[in-house]
């Protein structure tokens, strides 16, 4: 089996543009999340984390023309996939053969939703009709840059783009390719705001994971890839790996469509496999990036699931950096995995922000300060998907 | 009284795609969740969705609500006191 | 070599006959939305030829589908719940509204622990139901994975649900050439 390296990597969300954007929002403690400026809904009153460009701002940075087909999930997704590209030293020497996995659930829908009446009484949107599924804005983003053998796309809710970065790396270790360029992208959209807005899961306020007062989720969006290659590859290209992908694990809870096991057996069951997978203790991981949504369920189940692996009293720094950048569902996978490389790249634990009050049933509380207990060397990171879908990956320093 | 219950019960069975039950089927007083239908968090949220449609009652605490929904019989009483269609 | 112990093709969508004529008791089938409906009823029948219990834990066992709609026939469900003037969002259409909820179903009835995947395809295409299928084998204690493709759209409804198991010793080779005759 071949060993699989993270060689570049490339985020947009709410925290801004790029990793060093990132970066210094998480050391600083400043988040993105607030009232809405782009999308046109009923419910701005709701606290969300918006990347801080529109559309138009988006195209001027990527030299596409005005009256082009565009959809935000995909302006977004072009974005990341640059930095992850030039960060794996793309251009300088072009790998053979790569594998391009993105994870969607809204595709081309902010667009689709808006000119929904003009698709079904006029013809003067109908490209938009395209452009809509989930395929479509893969092929956008890929088309951008070309040179893929292969597209994929994965939609499995919240844990499409873990899900993307578990296939790549699948497919490396079994020597069906040597490079994946895997992650995801989701914009906000009316429809699933609505949506998420209709189970009574958003809070009002923003959010405080792990808190025991927390009363829901803050939606977000944003996009992120990763450039995973087996070590071979890497040292062929002349590229530095960044670091180790180490193992990954996805099961299913098997419980609710949409809420999560109250001990929490889905979360349980994938950190433990990523684990074997890495050939890790739980003692070994060093600081682990939560699901952390904010909701009193998934903070309940997944707490608890944590402590079933590492011990009551063992449970390594937890933080939740969806304080940061909102829920953004199914591009969640990928943006949180690049803010755990960062984290292990400069060695420090991302906060958990608004946080006060610890959770009457957990052993343990979210990290609150940025300087690690120990040097960072394992990280692992958790999505968990509506439908049950629990993935969880760990990424090594080498 | 007797006429919206029979009108909640059919609402319900609507709402929550109870295909294989009739109004006579539910017992007033039985209790929805856990026993009774054992219906779910889902099956909440739409039964707030069905109060605020058909009788214009708004209500924002899932807490709160499972007093509410607690029979068909507690769900017609506080319909009776506080619709507003 | 890999083998199809067991499959079920599907393309009749009077969902709810084929459900009755099963005789099994799962109230939740109702709740579903077609697209669920039909992947579960698929999944149940490759069960019951399998013999298999519903209720015993299955880790082995990773389930992958596939189709090109998504969960596009339940989302213009939920469209007519959102309409300006006539606004009440359904939460339980919203639930819906993603396509791997359909594995989530199917997980749920037979206590799959498994991965479990959603892939969308332009096309049915044998090939890459293998590459996606077989994925799931890799070195993780997957045995056997239930997979397929799982469209349904606008009343038509062409499912196709195969479980099968790594290096077996019975059953048809897990080729395109069978995927597609089955198909």
């Amino acid at each position: 089996m071949q060993r699989v390296v993270v060689t570049g990597c490339g985020i947009i969300s709410a925290l801004g543009q790029g990793l060093p954007a990132t970066l210094d929002a998480l050391m600083s403690h400043r988040p993105g999340i607030g009232p809405l400026r782009y999308l046109a809904t009923a419910h701005s009153h709701l606290p969300c984390a918006e990347v801080p460009f529109s559309n138009a701002q988006m195209r001027s940075m990527l030299g596409i023309p005005e009256g082009a087909v565009t959809i935000r999930t995909a302006l977004m997704g072009i974005i990341a996939l640059g930095e992850a590209l030039e960060s794996a030293g793309w251009n300088t020497c072009r790998p053979e053969r790569p594998v391009f996995i993105s994870g969607t659930t809204v595709g081309g829908m902010d667009k689709s939703e808006r000119f929904y009446n003009d698709f079904l009484t006029n013809n003067s949107r109908n490209d938009y009709i395209r452009a809509h599924d989930c395929g479509s804005c893969t092929q956008m983003i890929a088309d951008y840059y070309g040179g893929f053998d292969m597209l994929s796309t994965l939609s499995t809710a919240c844990s499409s783009a873990a899900n993307a970065i578990l296939t790549g790396a699948d497919m490396i270790r079994t020597g069906r390719t040597s490079v994946a360029v895997v992650g995801g992208s989701e914009c906000l959209t009316r429809f699933h705001l609505n949506g998420f807005n209709t189970l009574m899961i958003l809070d009002k306020e923003p959010c405080r994971p792990f808190d025991d007062t927390r009363a829901g989720l803050n939606l977000g969006e944003g996009a992120a890839y990763l450039v995973l290659e087996s070590a071979e590859s890497a040292q062929k290209r002349g590229v530095k790996p960044l670091c180790l992908l180490a193992g990954c694990g996805n099961t299913c809870d098997a419980y609710h469509q949409t809420a999560s096991s109250p001990t929490g057996e889905g979360a349980f069951l994938s950190m433990k496999k990523a684990l074997a997978e890495a050939g890790l203790l739980p003692s070994d991981i060093d600081y682990i990036n939560a699901h952390g949504t904010g909701t009193p369920n998934n903070d309940e189940s997944e707490g608890t699931a944590i402590i079933r692996v590492f011990g009551e009293n063992s449970v390594p720094p937890v933080s939740s950096t969806k304080s940061f950048t909102g829920h953004t569902t199914s591009a969640s996978g990928s943006i949180e995995a690049v803010i755990s490389i960062l984290a292990l790249l400069h060695n420090f634990t991302p906060v958990n922000l608004n946080f006060k009050e610890k959770m009457a049933n957990l052993s343990f509380t979210p990290v609150t300060d940025n300087k690690p207990l120990r040097p960072l060397k394992h990280v692992l990171t958790n999505s968990f998907g509506f439908g049950g879908n629990d993935t969880s990956c760990i990424f090594t320093k080498i | 009284m007797e006429e919206l219950i029979l009108e909640l019960k059919k609402q319900i069975i609507e709402a929550l795609n109870l295909e294989e039950i009739t109004p006579d089927d539910i017992d007033t007083n039985a209790p929805l969740f856990v026993e009774g239908l054992g219906l779910d968090s889902i099956d909440a949220l739409e039964l707030i969705v069905l109060m605020e449609k058909n009788y214009g009652i708004k209500l924002t605490d899932p807490g709160k609500s499972k007093e509410i929904f607690k029979s068909v019989a507690t769900m017609a009483e506080y319909i009776q006191a506080n619709r507003t269609k | 070599m890999n083998k199809i112990t067991s499959y079920y093709r599907l393309k009749d969508n009077r969902l709810t006959e084929l459900y009755r004529s099963l005789e099994i008791s799962y109230p939740k089938f109702f709740k579903m939305d077609r697209l669920c409906k039909a992947g579960f009823l698929a999944s149940e029948m490759v069960f019951r030829s399998l013999g298999e219990d519903p209720q015993s834990p299955k880790h082995d066992t990773a389930l992958v589908f596939m189709n090109s709609s998504s969960s596009l026939d339940n989302d213009m469900d939920y469209q007519t719940t959102i309409l300006p003037g006539n606004y009440y969002p359904s939460p339980a259409l919203f639930v819906y509204t993603l396509a791997n909820i359909v594995t989530g179903e199917v997980a749920i009835r037979n206590k799959i622990f498994g991965e479990t995947s959603f892939y969308i395809s332009s096309e049915f295409s044998a090939k890459e139901l293998i590459i996606t299928a077989e994925g799931a084998f890799d070195g993780k204690g997957i045995r056997r994975v239930l997979c397929g493709w799982t469209e349904y759209f606008k009343d038509a409804c062409d499912v196709l649900v195969m479980m099968v198991e790594k290096d077996a010793a019975e059953g048809l080779d897990f080729t395109e050439k069978n995927i597609n005759q089955i198909y």
